[in-house]
This record gives C-alpha cells, sequence and structure tokens, in this order.
C-alpha cells in the first residue's frame, strides 16, 4: 500500500487519478467479501478465545485479584515475593531450564552438525527417526524409564555397583529425585529435539561458503568463528529459547520422578491446583503469570531470531 | 531451482568431511545415540527381570489388569476425538486463510504460538478457572459462551469434552505449522481459481483437490496430535480425569518392574505413531527433501 502511495505521488496527476478510481471500484465490493471471509474464520477464533485466550486472561486477571473480598490487590505478588520457597522455586527452574536447554543445545548441535555429515544416507535417515522418536518420548514414561535406569535399584545404578564397585547413591552421592537427576532426564528429550530444529539449518549452510573461504585462505577455525556461526547463530538461539520453554513448562516428568518433593514453579501450581498444601489460589495465578512473563521472554527472542535466519538461509 | 542445486552440493560437502575423517562431532553423535539408547534398554531389561532370570509375567499382571485396558481405551478415544476435532478445525481454517484472508495470518501464528508462552499446566489452571468459578469479565469476553457452556445442559466443567477441547490448543503449534507449509507449497490459489472455473464449490474444492494435495502435513499432524493426547498427563491429572498415563504413574509408584513393562508399552505406542508419520509422508513422492517434515512436539 504504501509502495503504491509513494509511485503515485512521484507519477503525474492522471495516474494519480487513475490509481485513485482503481482503488475505489472494488473497495465497494469488497466489504461484503471481506466480511464473508472474516466470517470463515470465526469459529477458529472462537475456539482459541474460549480454551487459549480466556484462560491466559483469567489467569492474568486473577492475579490482581484478592481471593476473598475480590478486590484489586498486588497482594498476591508480594506474598509470592515475601515467601523464600517460591522465589527458590523459580530460581530452581529457571536454572533447570538454562542448564539443561545449554547442554542440549552444545551436544545437540554437535551431534546434528556430526550427523550432517554423514554418508550413508539410511543410516542417517535412521538417526533422524529415532531422534523424532526420543523428542517425543517424555513425560511419565520417560521419567519411570529413568528410574528402572539410574534409580535406586534401576539397572545401570546395579551393574555399576556389581561390575566396577562404583556405588552410586551411597558412595557418590547421587540421587535421580534430585536437581542434577532431573538436569539428566530432561535432557534426554532435549537433544533430539535440537538435532531435529538444528538439522534444516545445518543444511542450508552452503558448501560454497566454505570453499570462498578456504580459497581466501581461512583456517578451520576462521571459517566457523567468520562465517559458519555468525549465519547459523539466529537459529542456534531460537533453538535454545525452544527448549528453554519445553523443560520450563514441562511438569509430568519432574512429577511423575519425584512426586513433588523437587521445588520447580510447574509442580507448585499443581499444589495449588489440587489443593494438596494450604496455598492461596491468588499465590497460585501470581506465580502462573510469573511462568508466563519468563516464556515471554524466551519466545519472543525465538521469534525475533526466527526473523534473522531467513535472511541467510532463504526459509 | 534452489532446492536442487543444494542436493547436487550436498554430496561435495559430504566428500569433505570424510576426508576429515572422525571429528569429535561424530564422537558426539554416538554419545548422544548412546545417552537416548540405554535408558530404553535397560528399562526393557529392568521390566523383564524379576530377581533372577527373564520372564514375562509383569507383562501378562498388566494386560490382566481392568485399570489397564479401561484407562488405555479412554486415552484412545480422547486421543481420536481431538485429533479428529483439531484437523477439522484447523485444516479448512488454515485453507482459507491461505486463500481469502491473509490479512489473518499473523493472528493465527499468533495462536499457534500461544501454547508455548502457557504451558499445559498454566492452561489447566486457567481452564479450572474458567469453567468452574463465575466472572463477569470473562463471560462478557466470552461472549455469553463461557456460562452457557459451564452450566447444563451444555456443562464442560471438568469433563472429558473439555479435556478434548484443551488438547486442541496444546496441538496447535506443531498442527498448524505442518499443514500451513504444505498449503504454501502447492500454491493453492492458483488450484483453487482452476478449481472454481471449471464449477466447483468451496468444500468440493477443498475436499476433493486441497486435502489429497497437503495430505502428508495433515497426516502428520494428526499422528503427532494422537501421539501426544495419549501421552499426557499435566491436563488429565488436574482436571482429575483417569487416563493411560494417570494410571501408569499411579502403577509406577508401587511397582517399579510394572512400570518398566507399561514404560515399554508406551514407547512402543510413540513408535507406532512417529513410525506411521515416516512411512505414511516420507513414501510418498514429491515430499523428499522437505526439511520442515519433522515438526516435533514441543509441549511436554
Amino acid at each position: 500500500m504504501q509502495l503504491r502511495a509513494a509511485i503515485g505521488t512521484a507519477d503525474s496527476a492522471t495516474t494519480l487519478n487513475q490509481s485513485a478510481v482503481k482503488t475505489r471500484r472494488p473497495r465497494g465490493i469488497n466489504w461484503s467479501y471481506a466480511i464473508t471471509s472474516w466470517l470463515g474464520f470465526v469459529p477458529f477464533l472462537l475456539f482459541c478465545l474460549l480454551f487459549e485466550i480466556l484462560p491466559a486472561v483469567m489467569i492474568i486477571q486473577s492475579s490482581f485479584v484478592d481471593s476473598t473480598t475480590g478486590a484489586l490487590t498486588l497482594h498476591n505478588y508480594s506474598n509470592m515475593l515475601s515467601q523464600a520457597g517460591n522465589v527458590h522455586a523459580f530460581q530452581n527452574s529457571i536454572s533447570l531450564s538454562v542448564v539443561t536447554a545449554l547442554l542440549g543445545a552444545f551436544f545437540g548441535f554437535l551431534a546434528a552438525y556430526g550427523l550432517n555429515n554423514l554418508r550413508t544416507n539410511w543410516l542417517r535417515n535412521l538417526i533422524i527417526s529415532y531422534s523424532s522418536i526420543a523428542a517425543n518420548f517424555a513425560g511419565v514414561p520417560l521419567a519411570f524409564a529413568f528410574v528402572s535406569t539410574l534409580g535406586v535399584t534401576g539397572f545401570v545404578t546395579v551393574l555399576l555397583l556389581r561390575w566396577f564397585h562404583i556405588d552410586l547413591y551411597n558412595g557418590l552421592n547421587f540421587s535421580l529425585y534430585t536437581f542434577w537427576g532431573l538436569v539428566l532426564v530432561y535432557t534426554y528429550f532435549q537433544l533430539p529435539l535440537m538435532i531435529l530444529i538444528t538439522l534444516p539449518a545445518l543444511n542450508a549452510l552452503r558448501p560454497e561458503w566454505r570453499e570462498a573461504a578456504t580459497n581466501l585462505g581461512a583456517s578451520n577455525f576462521t571459517y566457523w568463528r567468520r562465517i559458519a556461526l555468525p549465519i547459523l547463530l539466529p537459529s542456534l538461539v531460537a533453538a535454545t529459547m525452544l527448549l528453554f520453554a519445553n523443560s520450563f513448562g514441562a511438569f509430568a516428568t519432574a512429577y511423575a520422578l519425584a512426586q513433588g518433593s523437587i521445588n520447580i514453579v510447574p509442580i507448585l501450581i499443581a499444589f495449588v491446583v489440587n489443593g494438596n498444601v494450604n496455598l492461596d489460589p491468588g499465590l497460585g495465578n501470581a506465580l502462573a503469570v510469573g511462568m508466563i512473563v519468563v516464556l515471554l521472554i524466551a519466545v519472543s527472542l525465538y521469534t525475533a531470531m526466527l526473523r534473522r535466519v531467513s535472511k541467510w538461509q532463504g526459509r | 531451482m534452489v532446492q536442487a542445486a543444494r542436493n547436487i552440493n550436498l554430496p561435495i560437502s559430504k566428500d569433505r568431511s570424510t576426508r576429515q575423517g572422525f571429528g569429535v562431532d561424530k564422537v558426539v553423535l554416538i554419545l548422544v545415540l548412546l545417552y537416548l539408547t540405554v535408558p530404553l534398554g535397560a528399562t526393557l531389561i529392568f521390566g523383564l527381570s524379576t530377581g533372577n532370570g527373564i520372564n514375562f509375567n509383569t507383562y501378562h499382571q498388566v494386560f490382566t489388569d481392568p485399570d489397564f485396558s479401561q484407562t488405555l481405551l479412554l486415552s484412545f478415544g480422547l486421543a481420536l476425538a481431538s485429533t479428529f476435532l483439531t484437523v477439522l478445525l484447523v485444516t479448512p481454517t488454515a485453507y482459507w486463510v491461505q486463500l481469502r484472508l491473509p490479512r489473518a495470518r499473523p493472528m493465527m501464528d499468533f495462536l499457534a504460538l500461544v501454547p508455548f508462552a502457557v504451558p499445559a499446566i498454566v492452561m489447566a489452571f486457567g481452564l479450572i478457572e474458567v469453567y468452574g468459578t463465575n466472572n463477569t469479565l470473562i463471560n462478557i469476553l466470552s461472549l455469553g459462551l463461557v456460562p452457557l457452556l459451564s452450566n447444563e445442559p451444555f456443562n464442560v466443567v471438568n469433563t472429558p469434552q473439555l479435556l478434548v477441547c484443551a488438547y486442541v490448543i496444546i496441538s496447535l503449534p506443531f498442527v498448524f505449522r505442518p499443514i500451513d507449509n504444505n498449503l504454501r507449497a502447492i500454491n493453492t490459489k492458483v488450484l483453487s481459481e482452476a478449481a472454481y472455473s471449471l464449477g466447483s464449490g468451496w468444500w468440493r474444492t477443498f475436499l476433493t483437490i486441497i486435502i489429497p494435495n497437503i495430505l502428508p502435513g495433515v497426516i502428520s499432524a494428526a499422528l503427532l496430535t494422537f501421539s501426544t493426547v495419549m501421552g499426557e498427563f499435566t491436563l488429565a491429572s488436574l482436571f482429575g480425569i483417569y487416563t493411560f498415563p494417570i494410571y501408569l504413574n499411579g502403577t509406577g509408584q508401587n511397582d517399579a518392574h510394572k512400570a518398566a513393562s507399561l514404560t515399554i508399552l508406551s514407547f512402543i505406542l510413540t513408535l507406532i505413531c512417529v513410525l506411521g508419520i515416516i512411512l505414511l509422508v516420507r513414501i510418498r513422492p514429491g515430499s523428499r527433501g522437505k526439511e520442515d517434515r519433522l515438526d516435533i512436539v514441543a509441549a511436554k
């Protein structure tokens, strides 16, 4: 629209008139067309309003309302921040997500690079399919898989004890049901996710760029430092943000693993909903809004980075 | 064209990497694959071994448990309903937006992105609050629909129906993308105009021209939704509906060996769904080389 207006001012008066006539005529017809166009969108919009937007609106609104009197208040937030347990839950959730996102991003990227360089096509496809299965294998079954592997009587725990005399639980003070145990479990679904997200970006790295760099005397390191990484960076940051959001909102895995003994925000919210602990619903809303705020930052970074990806990788 | 050029160039880059030999990336790849496999193998053995020797006793116990078949059936029904509703809601809308309402695309993108910022646990909390308490603001904003849905005869409060609707929302991010990508790839507008000019109506065009062309995207979206709902725990647990993952969690807390067997079973379920996507989508000619065919469930 702007472009057309700019052309119009540069052109002579007659063409300006012509373009005015041209745009006015369809506009008269367009009215009913536009209305029917929007009508076709209404069912979906209404569905999203009812089950997606309103729950979010409700949570934000209730977080500013006193749950007993119904008056507007900031008490829920001050209540949330004044209790060390809640602040600690946010710290735990954020550090858990940062650690698993970074671990997943780093090793996932290297693995994806290795996968991208695989010659054998069938093996490559097999690994991609396997990653796709592993990325979808999460929640309660994943937690139990790790209990069977690294739990107190888990297969690997017992194996290490019998064969190598390494006692994970009593000797090394390891426990699956703590923060670092959760890191191990979350990394399981972060790694394949990272592989799947990064592969297309790696695939779009043109071999010509490397050849050109090598011709100009760049070493392998310089190529990565000056060409590949800067091009990949938006994709990598976007992927890391996605991994962060993915583990920040995860509830089922942590709950099935530790049944609420790990203090993270999703588990606190579940407590509020189930009324297990005498927590105030207002506090639950404040916690939920806190989660939304943290995730909004991650998601906006994600979309901002995706927009920059398109510049070099022609998506 | 660009795609073709890229495909030709790919083998060259691979040749170089083989000359470089076995680098750090390959080592990491093997370690990662090992990391992804060990828990599965360990769980399989753990489920089969009960002290001494291997036996299939736990599997027998699992299959004869009435709760097992009951919850599995419920989850299956929920998954079918959610998949059906998702495809029914998203596919025509995506087509409609592509064809008649390009202006609504950013809104569609936004709605498909919201589940990332509002995770399942928050969504469940919000839904329980919306459909359970009487709130004037919500009543007005929903155009009177929430009170209608919260009271008889359309009461959805804490019912499987509400759960299905929530599952549809949760699936949006990975349902809208593949369908939309496919719609963009097939030149929807030209196909539709050709069909219209030959006298075909909207629905006929949609069902007989568009759907067959975007089938790979629809299938992968449907199977991903199905697999997600089969394993979804958060919403079902907060709504208090006894689905398969809830049963799995309850059993697992008491009997670790039984839990291991159930875990293997649900892994096989995931396996079937993902293999279904791979076989149905990738075997079709023309879908090769498309990198966005693998869409991932990111909402756990």
